[in-house]
């Protein structure tokens, strides 16, 4: 009986959050279930958060680069890396368990495709994985890393900072690993906890030499990892991983590119310029269309998409025309990415600014485990700040 | 024919007739006395005047030459060398070794001339010509020019901050490597890499780097799980630093430290036990065996760096036995000399060679520009159009042209 009522108020409470949009993670695919949700007991589901802090609004198909398909995060990755092996026969794909299909299944069937010579698994250490990417990108190869998550990705911070950045530089443009692509899974998906949520790319923007990407959207990874893999630099691709089965539109089946150290201007307006990347941009999104409709407020929201060296111009150029800035990510607050961003813009426009610059950011805790809702810098939050902001 | 072969081939047929007289019991007492002594006394002395006339001038290398040709030097000569200790291994290098003139000598050119490039390196650091840091590796010579030896100039090889003597081997002239010390223009990494950043074709540096006691064993891991072919090489100088490995490791062992990769431990002071080693140890890479460990026991006498004194540490005696005893080119130098395969006055000879050529290379690397200011921001990435580069102000910007 018990049963029956706790599943009878989980299917209204389903209904319920249709009527307003949201997106149910309960419709996830067969394992998508056993990730997003370690239990699947019906008593439990009444307690578990039933939605996601974000809504994924998938952009129109695009038209110019062939026949697409509808394709989530992961796919649009393995899509990437297809393309790629099939491209360039020195491209080689190794990390931890990346032969069987990954983890988060972003390297299935690759394997059996191209050989175990070119997708390879490597032993638990992602110093080593790193070390042996630069080794064999300094020799020619193209060569792309995964470390499981971005959280792991700090015993080869020493190789990333220290060795990969600085190779062309300190051998005269002799030498360099520029063939090297880390990818990584990252951000936060709701039961991370400390370790399995982290936005590093703060520590990397601290660092000349490399490059930072971070996609929105399965079409956007699509062609950001593909400019990565070729450009002539190391880049560190960040995935939001929440995004992996979230996240699906059409997506091109052919190889494309999108350039890399360029913003995109998402959305035009003339009052607020929201900047964000990753999972916030759909966060921000909806912010926009909320300050549109309640407070009659025209914002233009900007995916940064490449972190370092970040697009200064479109973010200037953008703040000089509505005169107040609201940038918004999930890592802690001091020193995260949003300093940088303030500091340049309030630079070049000060005399432009109608507002002090407004970051809403995760705060400076650990990323916690049972307070992740508290900690996000959700719709609310941002929305809050940019009322304050209008009101400045 | 030279006035001085004729000189000198009448000179030894007049000695031997003079040696003949003084032999005889009864001539002896005659010797002086007699006119044809008389002559080959007056003869010899003349002769022996001219011949020191010759040699005095050193610019005369004919007359030089001349004379050392007509000793007739071996072609070849086999050496028995040290016995490696290893560790997973059936059976080593080999324990006699076959050195030929042409080798020897070739050695030996290397090696004076690395130890006078970090003689000279130590100099023009104290005169603050050279800045930042400079770790020497003068003591060590047989290391690098026997590693050399063994493996192909196609071979890669990548090593530590102690680089200068490698980078040489490798192929790169003393000019370069001055330059790149004193940070100018015509160094081998444009002057923007110092002292441990030299870089030359299959040479991949050169590193700064520190605290990979961590990373070493993850290597090992990797190499052996998927049979890299490749040779780690400890230089055991004895120290880290300013401890001592017997104050440092836990085993001092360090052959054995690759624990399932094979090891052996080799005399490294001695150049031709560290060829053969390598040799032996290139081989076994070679025919697909996976990686291979080698500890080479040398020592330095310069400091750790040029910021160290090295001697609070260790005792100047130290120093100095090691340096009486088994100085690498002094060993090589008394084998060649003791089997005839050169002569003294051969091997000063390219003493006099290699310190002239430093001397230009230290005269080219003070003289020479440094880079100029643009280039602080180039290669940093590389970027098809030039892209800013913020500077210490936002007033203060840098091209960064790759």
């Amino acid at each position: 009986m018990a049963v029956v009522a706790a599943t009878a108020g989980w299917l209204l409470r389903l209904r319920a959050a249709g009527a307003e949009g949201h997106w149910r993670r309960f419709r996830g695919v067969g394992l998508a279930r056993g990730f997003l949700h370690p239990s699947t007991t019906v008593e439990d589901a009444a307690q578990r958060r039933q939605v996601a802090h974000f809504t994924f609004q998938p952009d129109p198909e695009p038209r110019e680069y062939g026949q697409t398909q509808k394709m989530n995060l992961f796919q649009s990755v393995t899509s990437a890396l297809d393309n790629s092996l099939a491209k360039d026969p020195t491209a080689v794909i190794f990390g931890e368990d990346v032969a069987f299909g990954g983890v988060f299944r972003c390297t299935v069937g690759l394997r059996d495709k191209y050989g175990k010579d070119r997708v390879f698994n490597t032993p638990l250490c992602e110093q080593g994985i790193v070390g042996f990417g630069i080794g064999i990108a300094v020799t020619g190869a193209t060569a792309i890393a995964e470390i499981q998550f971005a959280d792991y990705i700090f015993p080869a911070f020493d190789q990333i900072v220290n060795e990969a950045a600085k190779y062309r530089y300190r051998s005269g443009d002799l030498f360099n690993c520029g063939s090297l692509t880390i990818r990584s899974p990252w951000g936060c998906v709701g039961h991370g906890a400390l370790y399995h949520s982290q936005s590093p790319e703060a520590f990397f923007a601290h660092c000349p030499g490399i490059k930072v990407v971070i996609p929105r959207s399965p079409f956007q990874a699509k062609g950001l990892l593909l400019s990565c893999i070729e450009d002539k630099n190391p880049c560190i691709f960040f995935e939001p991983k929440i995004l992996y089965r979230a996240a699906a539109e059409q997506v091109p089946i052919e190889p494309y590119n999108i350039p890399l150290s360029q913003a995109e201007v998402i959305q035009e307006g003339s009052d607020v310029t929201l900047v964000a990347w990753g999972t916030q941009v759909h966060v921000i999104r909806e912010v926009a269309s909320m300050a549109k409709e309640k407070l009659g407020v025209s914002c233009e929201v900007i995916d940064l998409r490449t972190i370092i060296p970040w697009d200064v111009d479109t973010v200037c150029k953008s703040v000089i025309k509505t005169g107040r800035l609201l940038i918004s990510h999930e890592a802690p607050l001091t020193g995260g990415f949003a300093s940088e961003i303030s500091s340049t813009v309030q630079e070049e426009c000060f005399l432009n600014l109608e507002a002090p610059i407004s970051r809403v950011c995760g705060y400076d805790t650990p990323f916690p485990h049972i307070f992740e809702p508290f900690y996000i810098p959700d719709k609310w939050k941002c929305y809050d700040a940019l009322r304050k902001m209008i009101n400045y | 024919m030279t006035l001085s072969r004729r000189a000198a081939t009448e000179a030894w047929r007049l000695l031997g007739h003079l040696k003949e007289t003084l032999g005889h019991p009864r001539r002896a007492s005659w010797a002086v006395r007699s006119r044809r002594c008389r002559q080959c006394l007056c003869f010899m002395r003349k002769m022996l005047a001219a011949v020191s006339r010759v040699l005095s001038g050193a610019s005369q290398k004919p007359a030089s030459r001349v004379l050392v040709a007509s000793r007739n030097f071996a072609n070849d000569a086999t050496f028995e060398i040290k016995k490696c200790d290893l560790h997973r291994l059936e059976e080593g290098p080999p324990v006699t070794t076959v050195l030929t003139r042409e080798d020897g000598l070739k050695y030996y050119r290397m090696m004076q001339t690395v130890r006078r490039m970090e003689l000279k390196a130590d100099q023009l650091y104290k005169q603050k010509i050279i800045r930042g840091f400079c770790h020497l590796c003068d003591g060590q010579e047989a290391c690098c020019v026997g590693l050399e030896a063994g493996i192909n100039p196609t071979d890669h090889l990548i090593t530590a901050y102690r680089a200068h003597g490698f980078t040489f081997t490798r192929g790169l002239s003393v000019r370069e490597i001055l330059a790149e010390l004193t940070g100018r223009k015509g160094g081998c990494a444009k002057g923007k890499g110092g002292s441990m950043h030299m870089y030359a074709k299959n040479f991949y540096g050169g590193n700064g780097i520190v605290g990979a006691q961590g990373q070493i064993f993850e290597a090992y891991n990797m190499a052996a799980l998927w049979k890299l072919p490749c040779i780690f090489i400890c230089e055991n100088n004895r120290y880290g630093m300013g401890t001592s490995v017997e104050r440092a490791a836990a085993s001092t062992d360090y052959y054995k430290r690759g624990d399932f990769i094979p090891g052996l431990r080799v005399d490294g002071m001695d150049i031709l036990c560290v060829r053969e080693a390598t040799r032996f140890a290139a081989a076994y890479c070679r025919s697909g065996k996976g990686p291979i460990l080698m500890e080479l026991q040398t020592y330095r006498y310069h400091g750790h760096s040029m910021s160290d004194p090295g001697v609070s540490y260790r005792t100047r005696e130290e120093i100095q036995e090691v340096r009486s005893k088994s100085d690498p080119i002094m060993l090589l130098k008394d084998r060649m000399v003791n089997s005839n395969l050169a002569s003294v006055e051969e091997l000063k000879e390219i003493d006099v060679e290699v310190r002239k050529e430093i001397e230009d290379a230290a005269q080219f690397a003070t003289a020479d520009p440094e880079p100029p200011l643009e280039e602080l921001g180039y290669h940093i990435y590389s970027s098809d159009p030039p892209f800013e580069v913020r500077g210490a102000n936002q007033w203060i910007k840098f091209k960064s042209v790759s």
